[in-house]
């Protein structure tokens, strides 16, 4: 299909590792952490989350036939993988 | 349950990229190819995490918790005996015929193979099924909802369930609708990543809380650690089944029946965009899959580990929807047992604790892992908990509904009503299908909601057709002498075996019924499961043995005609230019060396 799947996957892990990791700044040394005991789990995991979704937003845009639709596409061009 | 502003960010965040999805995709959908099979191009790796997300529904997550906290990590053979034996059988041996036939259905497969009567038996009980399962997974969340209390405060009570309901459907109604196949897989692997990030800091604090699989060793018994003490017998381990009823039940029957021949599962790997690719699906998909105990029921044993008892959950404790693949009967029940966090069940009317007969509370322990990631999760990531659970209930939906309308539109619509549409008349009839699919599912949730037993009643029904299709399959892909009158009426006499054990036998412990022995009880298993894998046994080797004889007194089909469909007959899949690393057969042996490793570990 034309959307690269890494595209909007790594963008949700860029935002919800965003939200995370701005949240985990702002709430640094908030009692709510005691129940994950004394981890500041939405910094660290959310950090975690920003790479890994950067990582994977990374290599989405580097196909870059996905962004036109008029040329065709790898399975219509006819000397792709044997069907 | 109090939910701070940045959770409800967090969650809404994902319905915006679900639906986006599908927006994004709506321009690609020119054919029913398209909308049916992604256009076979989707990459293997894509359609590897779909293969296993689509099956990780409602049932999988809350249940393997709660088994995971009921009878330990002996669970943990439902995917390493139960899934993935299965998963590598299929990519190396049965893909070929599924992919290279050209079938876009596995009903077209046997269409193919043998005749259409068989085809219509098989499309025709796969549609139901996948109606009613999709409808529960749908009841299932909207229960779980209001057990938490998600929208407490926000609707007034009675309506939580409805609201639930009608948008949990809206929203897989229009992803589907947009973007078809793709969407549904897109979606998927979203949900596969949300899973992970949300479940795998869960179990490493909580195996911090609990000082680490050697901390969980020390406060429970031996048998919930290991999961092969105790399998020389029914009495000795807490399923209530033995090796042998395990091998060939579970990992067999009930494993290959599902893996290799349900539609759901092989329509990810038909999406793939070439057979190599298809082939190598479910091997993708078995390397995650072998992993996933660790995830889902890693934390029901924490959550029994903890020893400190936290505050209920403000929310009151609904009666919850059983598991589909596990029930819970074997272990009995007794003071000694450790409950940590595990909530008592409670009456959904009264409000009060519910009692057994031996006047023991009753632990509620569907509710394994959502009271683990509100013990441990502070807000913030605790929406993002909470939005891999509802992913994993929507994708459980949704891998039920896109399959439901390719099989109606192929194999129903096109096979019996209408046969000489257009391409964009079945694509327009694949979009109403899904419609269509969604409208039953809401009224099969509503079904469940007004009959107690539903869960039961559906789950016989669901192994009683299950059990003995992977005798027609096997013998069909392997056996070219294999007759469409031989697999038809196989397949009828398997049904039948399958309902004549279940009305023979019972389980200790159950009253005749519907749990079993309403013909008369000549014999009884240790357990429910026991008995689920044994009925599933003999249905498979009543469908072997009548297809057998069938086909060899009516005339096979002229061999030419079975070439593409039938092992013998068909030409190996060419290789040569693969390096010995990128084989599927490589691939699936280093699955299997993995796996017996895992088996070693955790005996």
């Amino acid at each position: 299909m034309g959307l690269d799947i890494r595209v909007p996957l790594g963008a949700i892990f860029l935002i919800v590792g965003g939200i995370m990791s701005v949240y985990g700044i702002v709430t640094r040394s908030s009692s709510i952490y005691e129940k994950s005991m004394g981890i500041n789990l939405n910094l660290w995991w959310g950090v975690a989350m920003l790479v890994f979704g950067g990582v994977m937003f990374f290599f989405g845009r580097q196909q870059k036939w996905q962004d036109d639709p008029v040329t065709p596409r790898p399975w219509e061009r006819g000397e792709g993988p044997r069907h | 349950m109090n939910l701070s502003y940045i959770d409800w960010l967090i969650m809404l965040v994902y319905f915006v990229f679900v639906l986006g999805i599908g927006f994004a995709l709506k321009r690609y959908m020119r054919t029913s190819n398209d909308f049916f099979l992604a256009g076979r191009s989707i990459p293997a790796w894509v359609c590897g995490l779909a293969f296993i997300s689509a099956n990780l529904g409602a049932q999988e997550v809350i249940g393997m918790g709660a088994s995971g906290a009921k009878y330990g990590i002996v669970t943990s053979h439902f995917y390493w005996i139960g899934a993935i034996p299965a998963m590598v059988f299929v990519g190396v041996f049965m893909m070929p015929f599924y992919y290279g036939s050209k079938a876009r259905s596995v009903p077209e497969y046997l269409r193919l193979r043998f005749d259409e009567k068989t085809r219509a038996v098989n499309a025709i009980t796969f549609a139901i099924m996948t109606v009613f399962s999709s409808g529960i997974s749908m009841y299932a969340m909207a229960l779980l909802i209001q057990t938490l209390g998600l929208f407490r405060g926000i609707i007034p009570d009675q309506y939580i369930f409805h609201v639930s309901v009608i948008l949990s459907a809206a929203i897989v109604l229009a992803y589907i609708f947009l973007g078809g196949l793709t969407s549904a897989i897109y979606n998927e692997v979203l949900q596969f990543f949300l899973i992970v990030a949300a479940f795998a800091p869960l179990v490493w604090i909580g195996l911090k809380n609990v000082g680490g699989w050697n901390g969980i060793k020390h406060t429970l018994p031996a048998t919930m650690t290991h999961s092969w003490r105790g399998m020389g017998h029914a009495s000795t381990n807490s399923l209530g089944v033995e090796w042998v009823g395990l091998a060939m039940g579970l990992g067999f029957v009930l494993s290959f029946g599902y893996w290799c021949t349900d539609f759901l599962v092989v329509q990810r790997a038909l999406a793939a965009d070439s057979e190599e690719s298809a082939r190598k699906v479910p091997l993708i998909a078995a390397i995650p899959k072998m992993f996933f105990p660790f995830l889902v029921i890693l934390p029901g044993l924490i959550a029994v580990s903890v020893t400190s008892h936290m505050a209920q959950p403000a929310a009151s404790t609904m009666q919850h929807a059983q598991s589909s693949t596990v029930t819970h009967q074997a272990l009995p029940e007794g003071p000694g047992r450790p409950h940590g966090l595990i909530p008592v069940k409670t009456d959904p009317r009264s409000g009060r604790e519910q009692f057994d007969s031996n006047g023991n509370v009753v632990y509620d322990y569907d509710l394994a892992i959502p009271v683990m990631l509100l013990h441990f999760f502070p807000t913030g990531i605790l929406g993002l908990g909470l939005t891999a659970l509802l992913a994993s209930f929507m994708s459980g939906m949704a891998g039920n509904v896109t399959a439901f309308n390719t099989v109606w539109t192929y194999d129903i619509y096109q096979a019996y009503i209408n046969k000489k549409g257009t391409d964009q008349h079945y694509l327009w009839m694949g979009r109403m299908a899904t419609v269509g699919g969604i409208v039953l599912s809401v009224g099969a949730a509503y079904a469940a909601t007004s009959f107690n037993n539903i869960m039961d009643a559906l789950q016989l029904i669901f192994s009683l057709v299950n059990a003995p299709l992977f005798a027609t399959f096997l013998l069909g892909m392997f056996w070219k002498r294999t007759t469409g009158h031989g697999a038809f009426t196989g397949l009828i006499f398997g049904t039948g075996a399958a309902l004549a054990h279940h009305g023979l036998t019972l389980p200790d412990g159950a009253i005749p019924g519907i749990h079993g022995g309403w013909i008369n009880v000549i014999h009884h298993y240790p357990s429910d499961m026991a008995q689920n894998f044994w009925t599933a046994i003999f249905a498979f080797s009543v469908n072997f043995i009548v297809t057998v004889l069938v086909s060899l007194v009516t005339k096979p089909r002229k061999e030419f005609e079975l070439v593409g469909l039938v092992y013998s007959l068909t030409p190996r899949p060419v290789e040569a230019h693969l390096n010995w690393w990128q084989k599927p057969a490589t691939l699936g042996i280093g699955v299997l060396v993995l796996l017996v490793a895992l088996n070693l570990i955790f005996a």
